[in-house]
């Protein structure tokens, strides 16, 4: 109350991250317990996934069986491809952080007026509190499908080198996909029916990411506006490093540089387009 | 401690068409149509004040709460809360205010009372001491263990709003805005709010701004308020001055005499014309009269020399009447500048 109209104000006092996190891991706590008060929704996760799983290696596997076993269409051996599409179905889960559904519908429903009230960045919120549904969904449903697999088909095993790339691959798709999600659920400030806008992402990043049919067997423009898309980084970069697909360290480094470059890219996107919503927000009723 | 100045907010809407021909008709033409919610309003609230802020619905209420927690830009003007413009510096506001949204919760759906207190422990930083001694307030004041471990969505609306109130309380803000705080509590828990409200405003000192529809609440937790209509301030002042825009007052009286209710009734109409007297439900007579023409000194000096009183009160005018009277198109009226002492000015 003793400061004079428009004081000098903190906001642009720097804050340490260290600091800022501190801020923000409650909510990955959060998260975290109201995810354990579901656990039946692992199960059908799980169910879904293996499943899934299952129609398309099965029949991948029947289009390679006669293929020479230096490689068949796109240069995949029948194991190879049983590998890529098992683990297009893992990174699928791994980026299934129901950031869409929840921006859109606190959007929607003007609950976001509520997160607004805390001294805290809500997109900022969003990724943290997306964490541990990532994490269980690797440790429950991840690890188990990938297990069960493991028994049922032969797979290739990749070099442990490639296993490195494609762990840190992976944790760059991961960031991919929660912006693509958060983009996603933000558009719930301009139209009612994001459910629409969902199903169309949910198809779009299907197939332009590579999880319906590697990149490598579409038609060359194809393939190229793919590799020219972000969604190129959620899975068809990561398999190509894991399946060791690369030429030389160059190629290791301008894949990552790529995934890199979009995380950044979508991040000042959302971070302004964020910013414009909130000017015009208009939270309806109470 | 909270200033606005000419604050105005206005909203495009799509004008839709009644129908279905007329929703068809929007998917190809949309015509907008520009609401003004608030339209240059201008206030101060001083430190430590406790400000009903009133209005009918759709008067800008929520919208002026959602410019000073910072949730919305105004379109014009500009507002102050504790020296900040909240929706250039949302963070730093937060920090300092506490907020309940009646119709929205701001606790954990999934999460039990104490788990989402805890959260909130950290997300505001709020030391180990004064968290504590705010949970010991709430389990002696709203029973808050009796809520227990049950996921909030599980709470009854009146479990929830305490837990709301308790959590809008718990860092210990300057300024607390609460909406709609008291939805669903029941007359005991209402109780226990007002207390813990001036419990907290005497030891802090904190600022409290509330809407609300419920008049007894107003007047239990509020010493000033902030009327609106249509967007624009139509009275600020103590909830006495407000009082005393009242057109109408009221005496009730008992008293000895064996006249029938009816003919003692007609016999105060007769003798104050203007005056409308009614035998009330407890067997009192009920006297109203317009304060522009009679002075309570008159109407009691009538009363006592006519009847052989044994018990006689004056109650407040209702708020709920004069709130109703300036809403209702009548002219705003003049904000007395100085309280004036003794009875109401004006005579026959």
């Amino acid at each position: 109350m003793n400061r004079s109209p428009l004081p000098e104000v903190t906001s642009g006092t720097p804050v340490r991250p260290a600091a800022r996190v501190r801020h923000y891991l409650p909510f990955a706590t959060a998260g975290l317990q109201s995810l354990l008060q579901y656990r039946s929704s692992f199960v059908t996760t799980g169910i879904t996934a293996a499943a899934g799983a299952a129609v398309s290696v099965f029949l991948w596997r029947a289009v390679y069986a006669g293929s020479p076993p230096g490689g068949g269409p796109g240069g995949f051996t029948a194991g190879s491809i049983t590998t890529y599409l098992l683990m297009a179905q893992i990174l699928q889960i791994l980026h299934a952080n129901r950031v869409d559904d929840e921006v859109a519908a606190e959007v929607y429903r003007g609950d976001v007026a509520v997160m607004l009230v805390r001294p805290v960045s809500y997109p900022v919120v969003r990724f943290f509190a997306c964490l541990p549904v990532v994490a269980a969904n690797a440790v429950l449903v991840g690890v188990p499908v990938l297990g069960l697999f493991t028994l049922l088909v032969p797979l290739t095993v990749p070099r442990p080198a490639d296993v490195l790339l494609f762990l840190v691959s992976a944790v760059l798709s991961v960031l991919l996909a929660f912006l693509v999600n958060l983009l996603t659920g933000m558009t719930g400030f301009v139209t009612t029916n994001t459910w629409g806008v969902r199903m169309v992402k949910q198809s779009v990043v299907a197939f332009f990411a590579g999880q319906l049919v590697p990149l490598a067997l579409m038609p060359g423009p194809l393939r190229a506006l793919a590799s020219a898309l972000p969604f190129q980084g959620m899975v068809d970069a990561p398999l190509a490093l894991l399946l060791g697909r690369y030429d030389g360290v160059a190629d290791v480094a301008g894949v990552l540089a790529r995934q890199l470059g979009w995380v950044a890219g979508l991040t000042v996107l959302s971070a302004v387009l964020w910013r414009a919503a909130l000017s015009r927000l208009e939270v309806l009723g109470g | 401690m909270i200033v606005a100045e000419n604050l105005v907010k206005e909203f495009r809407l799509a004008e839709r068409k009644p129908g279905l021909a007329g929703s068809l008709a929007t998917l190809f033409t949309r015509k907008h149509r520009i609401v003004r919610a608030v339209d240059g309003v201008s206030f101060t609230l001083p430190a430590g004040s406790k400000t009903a802020y009133i209005g009918a619905n759709g008067a800008g209420k929520s919208t002026t709460i959602k410019m000073l927690t910072g949730i919305m830009t105004p379109t014009s003007g500009r507002c102050l809360v504790r020296g900040i413009e909240p929706y250039r510096h949302r963070k730093d506001n937060a920090r300092g205010i506490g907020v309940v949204f009646g119709q929205r919760s701001q606790l954990w759906w999934d999460l039990s009372v104490p788990d989402s207190f805890r959260i909130l422990h950290r997300i505001y930083e709020i030391p180990g001491p004064v968290y504590r001694r705010n949970l010991a307030l709430y389990r002696e004041l709203l029973d808050i263990d009796a809520l227990g471990t049950t996921p909030v969505r599980q709470l009854s609306l009146g479990q929830r709003m305490r837990a709301e109130i308790a959590a809008s309380l718990l860092h210990d803000p300057p300024v607390v805005f609460w909406d709609e705080p008291t939805i669903g509590l029941d007359m005991v828990l209402k109780d226990a709010v007002r207390h813990l409200v001036n419990h907290v405003h005497r030891e802090l000192g904190t600022t409290v701004v509330l809407t609300s529809h419920d008049i007894t609440d107003i007047a239990a937790i509020c010493d000033s308020a902030l009327v609106v209509d249509r967007g624009r301030v139509v009275h600020q002042g103590s909830i006495r001055d407000l009082l005393r825009t009242a057109d109408r007052r009221s005496v009730l009286f008992d008293h000895r005499d064996t006249t029938a209710p009816e003919r003692a009734c007609a016999g105060i109409e007769q003798g104050l014309p203007g005056v409308s007297a009614s035998p009330a439900e407890d067997g009192r007579i009920r006297v109203d009269y317009p304060v522009d023409r009679f002075t309570s000194r008159q109407v009691l000096a009538f009363l006592l020399e006519r009847f052989d009183l044994v018990d006689c009160y004056a109650p407040e005018p209702d708020l709920e009447d004069v709130l109703r009277r300036i809403y209702g198109g009548g002219r705003p009226e003049p904000v007395p500048a100085e309280i004036p002492c003794g009875p109401a000015a004006g005579g026959a």
